[in-house]
């Protein structure tokens, strides 16, 4: 009562203490969690164009890399995954805090699901994927360099090691998302006992295609149609 | 038939703690889970042992006292029911059960398996309540509300204040049990004058308590005794970001 | 000792005004100076608790759970009365009054009943205001159903958990002058004694249940509202922490108990199952307005109730009562149940229970239809008993439920000890000797909201009240006291637990001073107790320590109690030499085993006095007197 008072009037208070509430937090965790998430459609999107052809693949990766305002999008993206991880380590740190002593016995009544369950590892594992992902595609850390952003990819892919890496991270998105799209959902509010059970269906079937997609890339261009230049992708930096 | 308990025993909060195993025998299956703890305490008392403390009060499920962990459920394996309707009729000869209090930061142990939960009176006392004086209030049929309306009010409204989300919660989070009043009073054209106020105080007294955040797990749903639907945090959640953003 | 009601003069309509009039109202700036205490936090606690700090006053509240919420008020289930007459089915103050009257079998003060009618409306309006979700109609107003036999429906309801949301509405009002300061919460707190100074309750003793620590507090006044004494039976449907420890304590310091021998035994509960049993679980008796009660015509019948045939079942209370069937008042139906199975009718496993029979209800209206009416109480039932009551009938007995005696109080709820108030269950005040359904919610409010917030600043204006400390020779007196009970039970070290002695006192009160009594049963119950309890300070068993949590102490002071108060209640029941409402002597019936008053010479609030360690307890009479009810035989017919 006494923080709302002193408050009331003060709206960067007020923004402050939204962010510092348990509530708050986990808004800005949710909110940040569904931008990133329509990040995810459009570069599934941009990836899918691999299928068309390396030469569509790399047309729309020249038009994405040409365009003055993608640092100001990369910063943006970078800034909703600091607001992402912060907020959900400090929700974290603060959820084992409440309770310091566990249990010698702890079953629950079966509403955890595998993906609410393992948000923290999907997270860390997502996290370190997004890094390995970055310094490998984007920076051409190892592999094969050049200005051919298809053929780089295809050689990365003909590792099977980073091709299963690949698929195992996606399948980490797929995961969080199984638990992380119907629970932002429920964190803002959403919740009416018409909507929601088609919305967590939704949620859940979102969570598969965002795998099925991303994952279909290495398995199809690293195990079934392998082209012959692919061939000569070094090992390099490819299982860090 | 036997059962055989492993019960937290811990003299105080300062204290160290541990499972004991005891065996209790006679117990027939129309014996509740607590009468079966009444008969061990008994053979306890009779040796001059310390008996096992735990609490409570109407055991008809209704007063929200007695809590505890069985076998890492709260309130023990039932759906909506409370530790105290929960029958031994459940449980064969030679099961081993395991019995803990309710653990949570802002649920410190007092003994045994109990606790204090002065915290959820703390949330409660910050703004649960409508501002009204005995003997101001006006005609009662003036208020008219609609009736599937005073149904979910009632819905959320029938909380015991038991503590069992808590205690179910990975995260100790108390958010059940705060959506719960802060529904009932949203939901009512009584609540309105103080709806923003109300959300933002009580949000404020439960960080304070010390609980975890939510993380939507849901637990705190399937094990509340009296069925209180997550769709009431959806609406505490609603309330608070409606609130931080409308009120002055 | 002597009885003053203080009831105003002039006709009754006019009585509570006149005297609110009358009483002096304090200072508003001296309010804050006057500290009260306010020992239970169930209806009428909280609700007083709440409303004094609102007028100003210092209010610090105790109760013996770990909440003020869970007091057990929590549990009542059907409803509450108000003459609202929103149905426009004949209902008004005047009838709520007298149908409150006559249920009470005229053994209950006149100008309290008129002023508990007349209060009800306010109660619902207020109860509205703190957002109490009540049952609405789909226009949105308020729904009302009828209840426990009247023949109006004035009864408000919150389904089956209306005690529970009416608590919970007072909670919240108390909770609110917690947060704001002006009420001093102390939860875990066991008032052990009352403190008199100069013949002035001015504190209280109390023992913090988590340190064992003694605690004392000085107050202005004194307001118990600590409810009823059921659990002297040892099963009731009263919550384990019901006690009569603190009444019992102010007996001893001065305050009359009165009408001790008046009980309610409730008809419609799950029949007691084995020794193992902790207590018994009522089911409302709104079950009564679709179920039909019956045994079989033949005794020690073993079928099972669907292979006997209609013509071989006993409908009793429709036989008997052909007006008023299944929806007599409770004693009735208890009496009547009690009947058959003392004919050797009952049925079950112990024969002691009779069938409650939904099938032509669900005939009648439909399995659906049922199911939403009574579908909470169904699975409460299935989950106890593990019987499903869709398929078979439901097995009742009656069982002890609440207390209509209490603290002896005037029309200011004032006790014979000056600045001691005593509110609700715990007082004797209106229910007379038969409490009517849903009447018991409304009194605990009535005290709590709308009497003793004015009675109260008459007397704390109307006495000059020195300063006292808790340093008070009568402080450390009582405390002393206090401590060597505790002493003297943990010395004990005997071979037998409190809970133990608790079945042995509640065995002897049920079976001679329950549902019929008799001289003989009574006089039997009079020598067992003493025996008991001469038993119980020799060899009861108490673990640990008095600076401890300890529930063993606990358990065993109350038990102590009950086992001292005991023998006032068979007393109590041995000298009304008359049935009345709950209190049926098996001497005094009609010839067709109706209870029969003796108004010529009971027509009486019996109040005792307590004259010290030893000596008998002293009997005095506050006369009734009934100028607005016609007193009548009760029939039911």
């Amino acid at each position: 009562m006494e923080a709302n008072a002193n408050c009331a009037s003060k709206s960067p208070c007020r923004v402050f203490e939204f962010l510092e509430s348990s509530i708050g937090k986990k808004i800005m965790v949710a909110a940040a969690g569904i931008l990133l998430c329509g990040f995810l459609v459009t570069h599934l999107a941009g990836n899918l164009l691999m299928y068309v052809g390396g030469e569509a693949f790399n047309r729309y990766a020249e038009a994405l890399v040409s365009n003055p305002l993608l640092p100001l999008a990369e910063a943006g993206l970078v800034g909703l995954f600091l607001l992402h991880i912060v907020l959900s380590i400090r929700a974290t740190l603060a959820n084992r805090a409440a309770r310091p002593e566990g249990y010698q016995v702890y079953k629950g009544k079966g509403a955890r699901t595998p993906g609410s369950r393992t948000m923290a590892v999907t997270g860390i594992l997502i996290l370190a994927f997004v890094v390995i992902h970055v310094a490998t595609l984007k920076y051409q850390v190892g592999g094969q360099k050049g200005p051919d952003l298809f053929a780089h990819v295809l050689g990365w892919f003909a590792n099977p090691w980073y091709s299963i890496f690949y698929v195992l991270a996606v399948g980490g998105v797929g995961l969080h998302l199984s638990h992380g799209v119907q629970s932002a959902l429920q964190t803002f509010g959403v919740n009416h006992p018409r909507y929601t059970p088609a919305l967590r269906k939704a949620g859940l079937a979102f969570a598969i295609l965002i795998f099925l997609g991303f994952a279909s890339l290495p398995v199809y261009f690293g195990f079934i149609h392998k082209t012959a230049d692919a061939c000569c992708a070094t090992m390099e930096g490819g299982s860090k | 038939m036997n059962i055989t308990l492993k019960v937290w025993r811990q003299k105080n909060a300062a204290a160290p703690g541990a499972l004991v195993e005891y065996t209790v025998s006679g117990v027939v299956p129309e014996m509740s889970f607590l009468e079966m703890l009444d008969t061990l305490n008994e053979q306890l008392i009779a040796k001059g042992e310390d008996p096992l403390a735990f609490d409570s009060d109407c055991r008809e499920g209704i007063c929200g006292m007695c809590n505890l962990m069985i076998d890492g459920q709260a309130h023990g394996p039932d759906k909506e029911a409370t530790t105290c309707q929960l029958h031994m009729r459940r449980y064969k000869d030679g099961d081993v059960v395991t019995v803990e209090p309710f653990r949570a930061k802002g649920f410190p142990l007092v003994k045994d398996l109990v606790v204090d939960r002065s915290a959820f009176d703390r949330i409660q006392a910050a703004g649960g309540f409508v501002s009204t004086h005995t003997g101001g209030a006006g005609e009662a049929n003036a208020i008219l509300i609609p009736h599937d309306m005073a149904e979910k009010a009632m819905d959320a409204a029938s909380c015991i204040g038991c503590g069992a989300c808590v205690a179910a919660c990975p995260n100790a989070s108390a958010m059940l049990f705060v959506a719960a009043k802060v529904s009932q009073y949203a939901l009512l054209p009584q609540g309105q004058p103080e709806r923003e106020k109300r959300v933002l105080a009580m949000r404020e007294a439960m960080d304070k308590e010390g609980f975890g955040h939510c993380t939507n797990e849901y637990e705190c749903e399937a094990a509340c005794p009296k069925g209180i639907k997550l769709s009431n945090i959806a609406r505490l959640n609603r309330e608070f970001l409606r609130a931080t953003i409308v009120s002055e | 000792m002597k009885l003053e009601s203080k009831v105003p003069s002039g006709p009754i309509e006019k009585s509570w005004d006149k005297h609110r009039f009358e009483l002096k109202l304090v200072n508003p700036a001296n309010k804050r100076k006057f500290k009260v205490l306010v020992v239970g936090t169930g209806l009428a606690g909280s609700a007083a608790a709440a409303s004094c700090a609102e007028l100003g006053y210092q209010v610090e509240s105790f109760c013996v759970q770990d909440s003020a919420r869970r007091a057990h008020s929590i549990a009542a289930q059907g409803g509450i009365n108000a003459a609202k007459n929103y149905p426009n089915d004949g209902d008004s103050i005047w009838r709520l009054f007298y149908d409150t009257v006559k249920g009470g079998d005229f053994r209950a003060r006149e100008a309290n009943v008129y002023r508990l009618a007349q209060v009800s409306n306010s109660i619902i309006d207020q109860c509205v205001a703190q957002g109490v979700p009540f049952a609405r109609e789909y226009g949105g107003t308020l729904s009302n159903r009828s209840f426990g036999g009247a023949q109006v429906s004035r009864t408000f309801y919150a389904r089956g958990q209306t005690g529970q949301q009416l608590l919970l509405g007072a909670y919240s009002a108390l909770m609110r002058q917690v947060g704001a300061g002006t009420v001093k919460l102390h939860t875990r707190r066991e008032m052990l004694d009352l403190v008199v100074i100069d013949g002035v309750a001015r504190g209280i003793i109390v023992r913090d249940l988590v340190t064992g620590k003694v605690e004392r507090h000085w107050g202005d006044a004194v307001l118990l509202c600590t409810g009823g004494y059921g659990n002297v039976f040892y099963l009731s449907t009263n919550a384990n922490s019901c006690n009569v420890t603190a009444t019992w304590r102010a007996y001893k310091r001065g305050a009359a108990f009165a009408n001790p021998c008046f009980t309610q035994i409730h008809p419609t509960c799950v029949p007691v199952s084995g020794d193992h049993q902790s207590k018994l679980t009522l089911m409302s008796e709104s079950l009564r307005n679709d179920g039909r009660v019956w045994v079989p015509l033949k005794k020690g019948d073993k079928r099972k109730p669907q292979d006997i045939p209609e013509a071989e079942r006993d409908y009793y209370l429709e036989r008997k009562y052909p007006a008023f069937g299944n929806l007599v008042p409770r004693d009735i139906a208890s009496r009547a149940a009690k009947q058959m199975t003392d004919d050797g009718r009952g049925v079950g496993n112990t024969g002691l229970s009779v069938y409650l029979d939904f099938a032509d209800a669900i005939h009648r209206i439909g399995l659906d239809k049922v199911k939403e009416k009574y579908g909470n109480l169904f699975d409460m039932y299935h989950h106890i008993t593990d019987e499903n009551p869709y398929e078979q009938p439901m097995r009742i007995y009656p069982a002890v439920h609440y207390t209509m005696g209490g603290l002896w109080v005037d029309y200011n709820l004032m006790t014979t000890v000056p600045g001691l108030f005593c509110l609700g269950e715990a007082n004797f005040s209106d229910h007379g000797a038969n409490r009517l359904g849903a009447s018991a919610l409304m009194q605990g409010l009535a005290d709590g909201y709308f009497v003793v917030p004015y009675t109260i600043g008459g007397y704390l204006t109307g006495n000059k009240l020195p300063k006292v400390t808790t340093d008070h020779q009568a402080f450390v007196e009582a405390e002393t006291d206090v401590n060597a009970r505790t002493k003297a039970l943990l010395g004990a070290k005997g071979k037998k637990t409190p809970a133990a002695f608790h079945r042995d006192l509640g065995r002897v009160m049920w079976d001679n001073v329950g549902m019929g009594r008799n001289a003989k049963g009574l006089q039997s119950a009079l020598s067992q107790i003493p025996e008991i309890r001469a038993e119980f300070w020799k060899n009861v068993t108490v673990t640990g320590e008095g600076s401890d949590f300890n529930q063993v102490l606990e358990r065993a002071g109350r038990v102590a109690d009950f086992l001292e108060f005991g023998e006032l209640l068979a007393k109590d029941a041995l000298v009304r030499e008359e049935s009345c409402g709950g209190h049926f002597r098996e001497e005094h019936q009609t010839p067709d085993g109706e209870a029969k008053r003796d108004d010529e010479k009971f027509q009486h609030v019996a109040a005792w006095e307590y004259k010290g360690e030893g000596k008998a307890a002293e009997r005095h009479t506050e006369p009734l007197t009934f100028e607005n009810v016609h007193i009548a035989q009760r029939n039911y017919a």
